[in-house]
């Protein structure tokens, strides 16, 4: 009798956990819903306080960013601006759309714009003032026209503003710096319907947006899985729809998988190493030759990244501004020079150590140990370093790490990475100078005209690859796990934008 | 009993200072800083300075922790750099997720680890205590990492009847009462809810559990084991008792007092130490948070955490000594 009962709740148990359906996750998923597992974590409400490239893109979608990038071009084209054009070298004018609202029916007005620039460079939440750093100023002209000024001619001023969240000056002076929370009301194509912290986002599309096409999820979850293997089962099972950063290791699992399939993209974050002249024996020019030429590129592709990279002659590849299809790197793969080179300068033997992150980028610490017996046949002594990487992170940026490999992002357009690193002052990651790359990264940046610019460009790439204070890697494939279910084509800058994904319908 | 209790919570105060001081001085004199990990890449020298300025960290170590705990008195545990909420909101929301999964696991390593542990006892050096035993060890020297991704493989992915992660599916809509969401379905009727809830605590739950299992089991047969050869369990024997009363109503009750202790300690243990757990399963507890602060080197939250998971930690064991005396009436506070 006793036993009868326990049975039963056996029984249950069974059918709770159990009886489900196959596609058990997919239960939530509706022909207008999608979930995207993303990487990285979510900071909180403030557009201005995340430094994450991807969340920064979402912030985008529901507040409207003044300008975006067109993939197809590879160029920034406005988005809440009408038009950004330059009124002399130091001047610019932003005319916004008269017909673009938020969602609860305000204009985007100029004095919104103004808002925006000042919350970027003054609010002590903000981690992008780099946006607005070459900002002078900005006045309001009329409710729909700004002037901006900068410092100094600035050619890639748009190219900024494809970061620049344009957030409402009047629901701040009503409710302060919690309106973020309170009243996230943008003018893009999505707005924010949840937000928990460290978990997921979900964005809801504004159905009469210009930008949006009745075949664009409804509502969209952004959720943080860290773990891939996790990413890639919720993949299978319907949990989500899109999975970001997907290993080399388990490509082929979502290959083999009925309902999904892997879409690549090239990243825009060149992989290089850096040699800091600063430090011994990379203040040889030799030295820094040596090691471009005792890289087997071709051969850590292939065997390490599953071909899923495409390599570098420069800093930029193809669909970054700059690139130059016929330039080739005079640094090939060979071994015997790297060491005749180090010879030259009386360096064989000499110790060096070797930074590498890792878990940051894919692969990292198994390239890095593929490296160093190369550089040692090269006639380098190598230790290979491997700290966490908030503390290599920390230390590269105050400077001092002698040679490290590395990732640098956002770079549709190098012209800030580039200064960044290369031109003399522009941060103590490489402290490397020189003043003829000075005069044409200089010239670049203050050249209004796109051929000339791209121009200069090629110069300024020309001369830093020949300099070799990096040696250019690759930049890798990124591996996207998509559902049959929609269609999607990631883009180069990890962005997963709501008007890319489009749902299919059942045939 | 309440002098001796309320002496145990003043005791927590001089713990609690030790302990926010090293952590402190642990966080000053790690390798990274968190303004590297705050800002973005392309942040110039302007933006770090803002950003150390805007945070106080470009104030002397001694000042930042004599601020820290002149707040913390209070109950203020500072903003977290990262996610830029105070401390103990960022705790408090995450809080009952962690508890939930504790407390589960607990229960499902006390309904397993238990019985387990006494019938090994009962029959030592058998079949049964053998397997027993390799079960136990092997739940002890599972990792739970490993363990994790293989119940994701198998029951969310190859078998496909549980969620991979997360704590509750998009839209469910339930009301928060308690923050419990199992206890929150259950308050307010919704069937569907606890169904979903229990599903999505499954996987957790076993992987969290197995290892307290192991231990459970095997603290309960070594206790188990030490009573069975008392004087008293040989009487209640000559008395003609049945094993049954022997075993469960005389041995188990006295062996019970050194498997409270552990159960004490290990749910503590749960709950602080659940971070790969919920890691793994994208679970939204503050072990998860705890990871993340650590990773952006966020010192309010991490000294905040580890001071609340001091306080639940003591709190914890205050409740056990007062449990002791209920389980077995000879132990007397004094």
């Amino acid at each position: 009798m006793t036993r009868m009962p326990t049975l039963r709740c056996l029984a249950s148990a069974a059918l709770l956990f159990g009886a489900s359906p196959a596609a058990l996750a997919a239960e939530e998923m509706t022909q207008q819903r999608i979930a995207v597992a993303i990487t990285e974590t979510l900071a909180g409400h403030n557009p201005y306080g995340d430094a994450v490239v991807l969340i920064g893109s979402l912030w985008c979608k529901v507040y409207g960013c003044l300008m975006r990038y067109d993939f197809e071009t590879g160029r920034p084209i406005p988005f809440l601006a009408e038009s950004m054009e330059a009124e002399d070298e130091l001047n610019w004018i932003v005319r916004l759309r008269p017909d673009w609202v938020r969602s609860n029916g305000d204009p985007v007005l100029a004095e919104d714009v103004v808002h925006s620039i000042d919350r970027v460079r003054n609010d002590p939440e903000s981690t992008s003032g780099f946006i607005v750093q070459p900002i002078d100023t900005a006045e309001v002209v009329d409710d729909l026209t700004v002037r901006i000024t900068t410092h100094e001619p600035t050619a890639t001023l748009a190219d900024n503003l494809t970061l620049l969240q344009i957030t409402s000056k009047r629901l701040y002076d009503e409710h302060g710096q919690s309106v973020y929370r309170s009243h996230p009301i943008g003018a893009g194509p999505y707005r924010l319907s949840e937000l928990s912290i460290g978990s997921h986002m979900v964005l809801e599309r504004v159905d009469d947006h210009p930008m949006v096409a009745p075949s664009n999820p409804q509502q969209i979850m952004y959720r943080i899985m860290a773990e891939p293997e996790a990413r890639v089962t919720a993949l299978a099972n319907g949990e989500v729809q899109i999975a970001q950063g997907i290993p080399p290791q388990l490509i082929d699992r979502i290959e083999q998988l009925p309902n999904a399939r892997t879409e690549f993209a090239n990243s825009v974050e060149m992989m290089f190493l850096a040699m800091n002249p600063a430090t011994a024996p990379w203040d040889v020019k030799e030295a820094r030759q040596a090691v471009a030429h005792a890289i087997n590129r071709e051969g850590i592709v292939r065997a390490l990244l599953g071909d899923r990279a495409t390599l570098l002659d420069g800093p930029v590849g193809e669909g970054q501004f700059g690139f130059d299809p016929d330039f080739k790197s005079p640094y090939g793969y060979d071994p015997e020079r790297a060491r005749e080179l180090l010879e030259s300068v009386d360096l064989v033997g000499v110790e060096i150590d070797f930074y590498t992150p890792v878990g940051r980028y894919t692969a990292d610490r198994q390239i890095a140990e593929a490296m160093v017996p190369m550089l040692e046949e090269a006639g380098f002594s190598v230790n290979l370093r491997t700290p966490e990487w908030a503390t290599l992170w920390s230390n590269v940026q105050t400077g001092g790490v002698p040679f490290y490999y590395m990732g640098r992002g956002q770079m549709l357009d190098p012209s800030r990475a580039l200064r960044q690193y290369f031109e003399t002052g522009g941060s103590p990651r490489l402290e490397f100078s020189d003043p003829e790359l000075d005069a044409l990264l200089q010239a670049e940046r203050a050249a209004f005209d796109p051929d000339e610019r791209y121009g200069l460009m090629r110069q300024a790439i020309a001369k830093l690859t020949e300099e070799v204070p990096a040696h250019f890697l690759w930049l890798h494939q990124m591996a996207w796990g998509v559902a049959e279910t929609v269609e999607y084509t990631p883009r180069q800058a990890d962005r997963v934008d709501g008007w890319d994904i489009h749902i299919r319908t059942a045939p | 009993m309440l002098a001796f209790t309320v002496k145990r919570l003043f005791g927590v105060i001089p713990v609690l200072l030790v302990v926010s001081l090293m952590i402190f001085a642990l966080m000053q004199a790690a390798p990274g800083d968190p303004v590297s990990m705050l800002v973005s890449d392309e942040a110039s020298a302007e933006d770090r300075e803002r950003i150390a300025a805007a945070w106080g960290l470009d104030q002397p170590a001694p000042v930042q922790y004599a601020n820290f705990v002149k707040n913390a008195a209070t109950g203020d545990f500072g903003t977290s750099f990262r996610y830029r909420e105070p401390v103990m909101d960022l705790v408090l929301a995450r809080l009952p997720a962690s508890i939930e999964l504790a407390l589960y696991a607990t229960l499902l390593a006390i309904a397993v680890g238990i019985p387990l542990g006494v019938l090994a006892a009962a029959r030592p050096n058998s079949v049964f205590d053998t397997i027993g035993s390799i079960g136990g060890f092997f739940g002890i020297s599972m990792p739970n990492f490993w363990l994790g991704i293989l119940m994701i493989l198998i029951f969310a992915g190859y078998l496909n009847i549980l969620p991979s992660g997360g704590r509750e599916p998009w839209g469910l809509d339930l009301p928060r009462i308690t923050g419990f969401l199992t206890l929150d379905a259950v308050l307010q009727g919704r069937w569907d809810a606890l169904v979903h809830a229990l599903r999505y605590l499954a996987l957790p739950t076993i992987v969290l559990g197995t290892a307290m299992t192991g231990i459970i089991m095997q603290i309960t047969r070594a206790s188990m084991l030490e009573n069975l050869g008392e004087d008293y369990v040989m009487t209640a024997r000559a008395k003609g008792l049945s094993n049954r009363v022997v075993l469960w109503r005389h041995a188990f009750r006295n062996a019970l007092v050194s498997v409270i202790t552990i159960i004490g300690l290990e749910f503590g243990a749960l709950i602080s130490g659940a971070i790969i757990v919920e890691t793994v399963f994208s679970w939204p507890g503050i072990g998860l948070l705890l990871i993340q602060g650590i990773t952006f080197r966020d010192f309010p939250l991490i000294t905040g955490l580890v001071l609340i998971y001091t306080t639940l930690f003591v709190l914890l064991n205050v409740f056990i000594d007062i449990l002791y005396t209920i389980v077995d009436p000879r132990i007397r506070m004094r």
